[in-house]
């Protein structure tokens, strides 16, 4: 299937908030809670659309320990978007959102789209981070903020087509030279070319179809 | 040495008379003939006195010997085997003798003679087997390369190499698909390893022949009943001639180091890297002989060029054997179940693995929890002793009370930590599946009690991954425990939190792709792909990930072996790179298709023709890969004394 954009994302956050469920409800749109942890980096992929336009969204799932940062931190070379998720049962996930967010700044470029997540959003009676303070902490730093569930697949759509939008509009606004890779997007069929002028065009599509 | 004290008289007089002779060898050549084709069936065809190698780089330092053909029903075998007592030999003990001689090596393990005649000196060629290893130069001091190899036309398919002159390729087919079926009959036709018992008979009747044939030609007296040393009382004979392989291969090494050392620095100085191709995509390459050679020849192991690795992979025929299974494991035992070669278990153990029921026998060995020398008993007792030792650790934190856990962060958090992750281990394994599974909730005892024992290393993800099938296999909880322990003596480094372990290792597999696939490393270098990530998970649980169950507990015992290396991992690394070169450098991957297209490769590796590869790409590397590993690389013991080294030198 040919694109006319190709995104990557990376997924962040602690240990066991539920990344790689997030990436499967996506991508599959199942809720797997027996999977293996994840060591190093999983990947995942789906196309969507965005103002007609075909998108696909190539998404790296990141292992959440903290021994791993060093090799995680090479992840976010070209990412385009990141969905940065916490687990609003365990406090300390949502504690630890400034030292992952740090890491993305300093490692990602510097107009990725970050997304906020609060996940397991379905176990409110065990909840320990309020909406709001969640809310508060994206105001503050600039990301955008869902709450979300990879169980019952609350919000789950929307949280990865609501990044890729902001992106895309990043791309018409001009914000991005989409024609350098760095920025974590490829141009495919029927997307725009870069002020340099669309080095890939549309031959590139030929390498959409492969995930 | 009985054969030692024979040999000392038949060979003098033969050096005495060769050296009359001169290169009157075609006397002595019709006299085997007649001596032994009526008796044995097999007959010696050739025959050429003062034929010398140089293990050092002095000429003076040679080593001299007599090179025969012997032809046994179809099959045309070569030995050579070098005198004894002669004084510019004087300071070569009977192990280096040994280690030199070559023992009737089947034709259908060489792949091609390279001929050298260089302008002052003596001519020499040089014999390059299957596997891509060659012999060290054999230099004949009284002529005769001519007839070496025309009589070896009249027996074997050699042709002259295309692209070299001076390069005879034996059993070289030009047509590709019978040189591909012959290289895959390659394990078949060369008993090595996969026929033992043919092989030994076959040997013992070369060997015979060639005691015979020295006995006679000085009319000397003996018996037949020895075989140039070599023990034959083991019950694996296959086991002999791989011992026998391997010391040709250190030989190589060592021969390598010490004359070339030289001519390499020179070659570095002239700038001997112009000569390496540039990057090579097309893989499928089966034999590039002249290539082969010219490097044997001129730098041997130490300036390994990738292509000769690429025929080694595919040419390389060292076939996997059947797991060992009960009634072989009892032979390697005594009567009171002492392992009384723990060597020749380990190799065993590394060609073929072990059968499944084995390994709860073997695996506490193999990981050194128990010592190779202790008795059934013994082993009974160190288990009754470590249970309590470890119901002692487990009781540390079993004690602890939820009001003390509460003022214990770093507690609740390994225990928080382990819990989610035992849950996230192996779940879709009979063994661990299903709500409450028993199995893992020992997964988690295991662990958490680990973090006790290691406090200072504690918990880090990956650890249950290589935990789970040891309590898999042991299904004993104190047992799987100092199992697990005992593997994370070598294993620990990898989940440090600096993850110093993981950086040395792929550091190390940076350095051995540099000597191995020069191309390859410079094509990382290009893609800015030097930092090896994308080989993290490969590395951080041994393949775990990358193999289905069964194979993965066959792959950790073959590298708990440590044989050929400690790090054989790292040479599997390298061959699946290897392997897929062409496809990485023809595709252009960059860092991130590159992580995904080896993440993807999960399940899809062939582990015995890898395992092979590996095998073949460590004994090659020789030293000069051994000396790319820092000391102290996982799963290297941590240095306290530079024993390190001795480590190499016990391997080979």
């Amino acid at each position: 299937m040919s694109y006319a954009y190709l995104f990557k994302y990376i997924i962040i956050g602690d240990t066991g908030v539920g990344k790689s469920c997030l990436l499967l409800q996506f991508t599959d749109k199942r809720f797997q809670p027996v999977h293996d942890l994840t060591i190093g980096v999983e990947f995942g992929a789906r196309m969507i659309t965005i103002d007609n336009k075909p998108i696909k969204l190539q998404i790296w799932d990141t292992a959440g320990q903290e021994s791993f940062r060093s090799i995680t931190r090479s992840y976010y070379r070209g990412a385009a978007g990141a969905l940065l998720v916490y687990d609003i049962t365990r406090r300390e996930t949502f504690n630890h959102l400034a030292s992952w967010l740090e890491d993305a700044r300093q490692h990602a470029n510097a107009n990725m789209t970050i997304m906020l997540i609060g996940n397991k959003c379905d176990l409110a009676h065990r909840r320990a981070v309020s909406t709001e303070e969640g809310e508060q902490f994206a105001k503050e730093h600039g990301l955008i903020f869902m709450e979300a569930s990879a169980k019952t697949a609350q919000n789950v759509e929307e949280a990865f087509i609501k990044t890729a939008a902001t992106i895309y509009k990043k791309i018409q606004d001009g914000v991005f030279d989409v024609s350098n890779e760095s920025y974590g997007i490829k141009v495919g069929y029927g997307g725009i070319p870069g002020p340099s002028g669309g080095r890939d065009g549309p031959s590139a599509a030929a390498g959409g179809c492969c995930s | 040495m009985l054969e030692s004290e024979l040999h000392d008289l038949s060979d003098d007089a033969d050096y005495a008379a060769s050296q009359q002779q001169g290169s009157a060898s075609m006397m002595l050549r019709s006299d085997s003939i007649k001596q032994n084709s009526p008796r044995d069936g097999a007959e010696v065809v050739f025959t050429k006195e003062n034929v010398a190698i140089h293990p050092t780089q002095f000429a003076s330092e040679r080593i001299s010997g007599r090179l025969k053909l012997i032809k046994q029903s179809s099959a045309l075998f070569m030995t050579w085997i070098p005198y004894k007592g002669h004084s510019t030999e004087a300071r070569l003990s009977d192990n280096e003798r040994n280690l030199y001689t070559i023992r009737a090596v089947p034709f259908t393990e060489i792949r091609s003679i390279r001929r050298h005649t260089p302008a002052l000196g003596w001519q020499y060629i040089i014999v390059v087997l299957s596997s891509g290893l060659a012999y060290p130069p054999l230099y004949f001091y009284s002529g005769g390369v001519k007839e070496f190899l025309a009589t070896i036309k009249q027996h074997v398919l050699l042709v002259r190499s295309e692209e070299d002159a001076n390069v005879f390729l034996v059993n070289d087919f030009q047509n590709t698909l019978q040189r591909t079926l012959s290289s895959l009959e390659l394990p078949r036709a060369v008993p090595l390893a996969c026929g033992p018992s043919n092989m030994s008979v076959d040997e013992s009747i070369l060997n015979e022949n060639q005691e015979r044939a020295d006995n006679d030609v000085n009319n000397g007296s003996s018996s037949v009943t020895h075989f140039h040393g070599r023990p034959r009382q083991k019950v694996d004979p296959a086991r002999d001639i791989s011992i026998q392989v391997l010391e040709k291969f250190s030989l190589v090494t060592k021969f390598a180091r010490e004359t070339t050392s030289q001519l390499f620095r020179e070659n570095q100085i002239n700038g001997f890297s112009e000569r390496r191709t540039p990057i090579q995509t097309n893989i499928d390459h089966p034999r590039r002989s002249s290539h082969v050679e010219e490097k044997t020849s001129d730098e041997s192991c130490l300036a390994l060029d990738s292509q000769e690795f690429d025929n080694l992979s595919l040419v390389w025929g060292k076939p996997r054997q059947p797991p060992l299974g009960s009634e072989e494991w009892i032979i390697f035992l005594d009567s009171e179940g002492r392992v009384t070669d723990s060597e020749a278990l380990r190799k065993r153990v590394f060609y073929g693995g072990l059968d499944h029921e084995l390994r709860n026998e073997v695996w506490g060995l193999l990981l050194g929890y128990y010592p190779y020398d202790s008795t059934y008993a013994e082993r009974e007792f160190l288990k009754s002793i470590k249970k309590s030792e470890y119901e002692n650790i487990k009781n540390q934190w079993q004690s602890i009370s939820s009001a003390q856990a509460k003022r214990f962060t770093k507690f609740r958090e390994r225990k928080g930590l382990i819990e989610k992750d035992v849950v996230r281990t192996d779940r879709s394994l009979p063994f661990y599946e299903g709500d409450d599974n028993p199995n893992v909730n020992i997964l988690r005892d295991i662990l958490l009690t680990y973090s006790f024992y290691n406090f200072d290393l504690g918990y880090c993800q990956g650890m249950s991954d290589l935990l789970s099938p040891i309590l898999f296999v042991m299904d004993d909880e104190s047992e799987a425990f100092w199992c697990f322990v005992a593997l994370m003596e070598r294993l620990g480094p990898n989940f440090n939190r600096d993850q110093n372990g993981m950086h040395s290792q792929l550091f190390a597999l940076s350095k051995l792709v540099e000597l191995l696939d020069s191309p390859l490393h410079n094509y990382f270098k290009q893609r800015d792909c030097l930092n090896y990530f994308f080989c993290f998970r490969w590395i951080l649980i041994q393949f775990k990930r990358e193999f289905e169950y069964e194979k993965t507990m066959r792959l950790w015992e073959v590298l708990w072996t440590h044989y050929p290396s400690e790090h054989l991992h790292l040479y599997l690394c390298v061959a699946i790179l290897k392997r897929y070169r062409g496809k990485i450098v023809g595709e252009g991957m960059d860092f991130d298709t590159l992580l995904k297209f080896i993440n993807e490769l999960s399940g899809h590796i062939d582990l015995d023709a890898t395992l092979r590869d590996a095998e073949a790409l460590c004994i090659c590397a020789g030293e000069n890969g051994a000396a790319r590993i820092p000391p102290g690389t996982p799963p290297s013991l941590p240095i306290d004394d530079g024993s390190v080294y001795a480590q190499q030198d016990e391997i080979l």
